[in-house]
């Protein structure tokens, strides 16, 4: 287990890793994410004993690393951005002093070169000289290197960059059997590397914690906030379709088109998360108009890391807050609304503490002309949205280039 | 820090610098010897010994400028650092090494007093004498570049500044003799002094007013003892060059007198010099 306390790391004015705390458990792939110059690299060389924090503590193991180092460090290996190699070694050569080095007792030794070759295939290249391999292969030795002396964590700065797609692939297979017997924390731009390869994302940005918790678990929370999407493809007129969506759910008539073949297009926002896929189809139906297609996009991980890293720089701050407050208040409206239809459409059956059956016709009639107020304040509200919406998409693709 | 003793000096022989070391190293002393003891027929290597501090000029630089500049260009001190071995173990390792690979040629200039047995009454003692106190300086040298070496990232800024330094150190008992000996122009010399030390916290803290008030303060000192004690200003920069001057307690030993306080003086730049280094890269840790 490894516990990270209020880590700090400055370099003069500028800082670098700011009050960072988070717990790695025993058993488990995590995936360290953040945007450039989130100071990743900055924590994984505090971790592994590197560099020295400012301030706060970090405890691999049951050992601190500042106060005993080598316990520490015994129990961790550690691929850096760049791979430690040596150009004038060959790569057995290499791997014979990384396991004296780590101190691999010497009649181990041999058996730990030979699994660590035969775990990253460098059989064939193992009387090289590391200066004449190409990227991909100096990466597998750096990363034999971390494996020799079968450490219990494993710490991975970004293990797949420079490699071709095929050995991208070698490597999360890799990344995955460690995982088996090794706590692997790997840190990564690829975001579906990490959605494919960790149990755990562990977000950062600006050297703060953002977030931890599962791929699944993060997707589902924002899926809450910020909905799914609903594309649905039928047979029919553009006014039968909005009638019988807006039956479902909130729809605007510009969500609507019409495609070559004179088929009715909607793209819906779904807020809160729920399924209404049935609804949707049974509601068509009712108007005859055919279902062609119908599909549900989630949230997917670059959304969502993007959303929660997107704090811009200085100015974009601020509006960046209001953007997310007005977004927390259309879905805190949403939920509302799709309460209160439940509750007239469906006679507020599953609503527990709202004493369903005391309910009185009037009252149901209220709820009604609530759901009218808040429905008109959502229009507007996500007329608000999609304003916004169109800046953060530039923004996004900015961000993207950036990269 | 067997690991590493064994990785350093398999390297020195797998590129060009520990074969250009010892060619270098064989080169100067064997000139030196041919013409002091062959030609003009010397009795002791005192001449060829105090002769051969010009191979430093190469052989320093060469095995010490890329000790731990490249290893931190390279980024390869992350495997080390992050390995379960202590920091002066490495820096021991590497600086092992070294000594090992200038031991050699040293080595075969031991071989240097036994021809010269066969021309008539060889004082051996005096002789390998003269081979400690060459080897020490070496090692001496040796300790320095690797310091330098830790400063910077650079390879070849390494080589200059510890090219720089033997220089300095085997040309300073001539510098002196320029320098006045007066009590003013001590002070002058200390306050200057004062000023070198007052840039270094200010490169090492980058906190101008920390170092301006280091200045201050120890040339503060200087001006009171100057007006309290002007006599103890008194041929005091050259006592204070003389701690660069390795050339003086070289030929102390090439003279024939192996004195404690000479061994004392290379061995504790060899101390200060391994010391600085491990200090240097904690620094880098912290900083």
């Amino acid at each position: 287990m490894i516990e990270v306390k209020h880590l700090t790391k400055t370099y003069g004015d500028h800082c670098a890793v700011d009050d960072l705390s988070f717990t790695v458990e025993d058993g488990q792939i995590y995936g360290f994410l953040g945007p450039n110059g989130a100071g990743k690299s900055t924590t994984m060389n505090i971790m592994t004993g590197y560099l020295a924090p400012t301030s706060g503590d970090v405890i691999i193991n049951g050992h601190d690393i500042l106060e005993e180092p080598e316990e520490a460090k015994r129990t961790i290996g550690y691929l850096p951005e760049i791979p430690p190699v040596y150009t004038d070694m060959t790569v057995a050569e290499y791997l014979r002093f990384c396991a004296e080095l780590k101190k691999v007792p010497r009649a181990e030794r041999r058996d730990a070169v030979k699994s660590a070759i035969d775990e990253l295939e460098l059989g064939e290249v193992k009387n090289r000289l590391i200066r004449n391999l190409s990227k991909g292969f100096r990466q597998r030795v750096g990363f034999a290197q971390a494996i020799i002396a079968n450490p219990e964590t494993l710490i991975l700065d970004e293990p797949t960059v420079g490699l071709d797609p095929k050995q991208i692939i070698e490597i999360r297979q890799l990344i995955r059997r460690l995982g088996e017997k090794h706590t692997v924390i790997l840190s990564s731009h690829i975001l579906s590397e990490v959605a494919e390869v960790c149990d755990q994302v562990l977000i950062i940005n600006h050297g703060k914690f953002v977030a931890c918790d599962s791929p699944d678990h993060l997707a589902t929370s924002e899926q809450k906030q910020k909905g799914s999407i609903l594309h649905v493809t039928a047979q029919g007129a553009k006014q039968d379709v909005l009638a019988a969506l807006r039956s479902v759910v909130q729809v605007r008539e510009s969500d609507l088109s019409q495609d070559e073949e004179g088929n009715t297009v909607a793209t819906v926002r779904v807020p809160g998360g729920s399924d209404i896929r049935g609804r949707v189809s049974q509601a068509l139906f009712a108007k005859n108009c055919v279902v062609l297609s119908m599909s549900v996009e989630k949230a997917s991980l670059e959304n969502i890391f993007l959303e929660l890293t997107d704090s811009g720089n200085g100015a974009a701050h601020a509006d960046d807050d209001t953007k997310k407050s007005v977004g927390k208040m259309a879905s805190d409206l949403v939920h509302d609304e799709l309460g209160i239809q439940s509750y007239t459409e469906e006679g507020a059956a599953d609503d527990g503490d709202a004493a369903s059956e005391e309910t009185s016709d009037g009252a149901k009639a209220e709820a009604g002309d609530a759901a009218d107020n808040v429905r008109q304040d959502i229009d507007s509200i996500h007329a608000q949205l999609s304003g916004n919406e169109a800046e953060k998409t530039s923004g996004d693709v900015t961000d993207g280039e950036d990269k | 820090m067997g690991a590493i003793y064994k990785k350093e000096l398999k390297s020195y022989f797998t590129n060009m610098s520990g074969a250009v070391v010892i060619a270098v190293m064989l080169l100067v002393t064997g000139l030196m010897f041919r013409t002091y003891n062959m030609y003009y027929g010397t009795l002791t290597l005192h001449y060829t010994i105090s002769g051969s501090w010009l191979a430093f000029l190469i052989v320093v630089p060469i095995l010490s400028m890329r000790v731990f500049a490249e290893e931190r260009k390279q980024r390869t001190d992350q495997l080390w650092m992050t390995a379960p071995v202590k920091l002066p173990e490495i820096v021991l390792g590497k600086y092992l090494a070294m000594v090992t690979v200038y031991a050699i040629p040293c080595a075969v200039v031991c071989i240097y007093p036994l021809v010269m047995l066969k021309f008539g009454d060889e004082s051996l003692k005096w002789d390998y004498a003269c081979i400690l106190g060459f080897f020490l300086i070496g090692a001496a040298y040796l300790a320095i570049g690797m310091f330098i070496s830790s400063c910077t990232e650079s390879a070849i800024i390494s080589a200059i500044l510890s090219l720089l330094f033997v220089l300095m150190t085997q040309l300073m008992s001539s510098i002196f003799n320029y320098i006045s000996s007066t009590t003013f122009s001590s002070l002058v010399f200390l306050v200057v002094l004062a000023a070198i030390v007052g840039l270094l916290v200010y490169y090492m803290t980058k906190n101008f007013y920390v170092s301006l008030g280091v200045f201050g303060a120890l040339a503060v000192i200087c001006i009171v003892a100057y007006k309290v004690k002007s006599s103890w200003f008194d041929g005091r920069s050259e006592s204070i060059m003389r701690i660069f001057d390795f050339n003086t307690h070289l030929s102390d030993i090439t003279n024939g007198s192996l004195s404690i306080s000479n061994l004392l003086f290379f061995i504790s730049y060899i101390v200060i010099g391994i010391i600085l280094t491990v200090q240097s890269i904690q620094k880098r840790r912290w900083s």
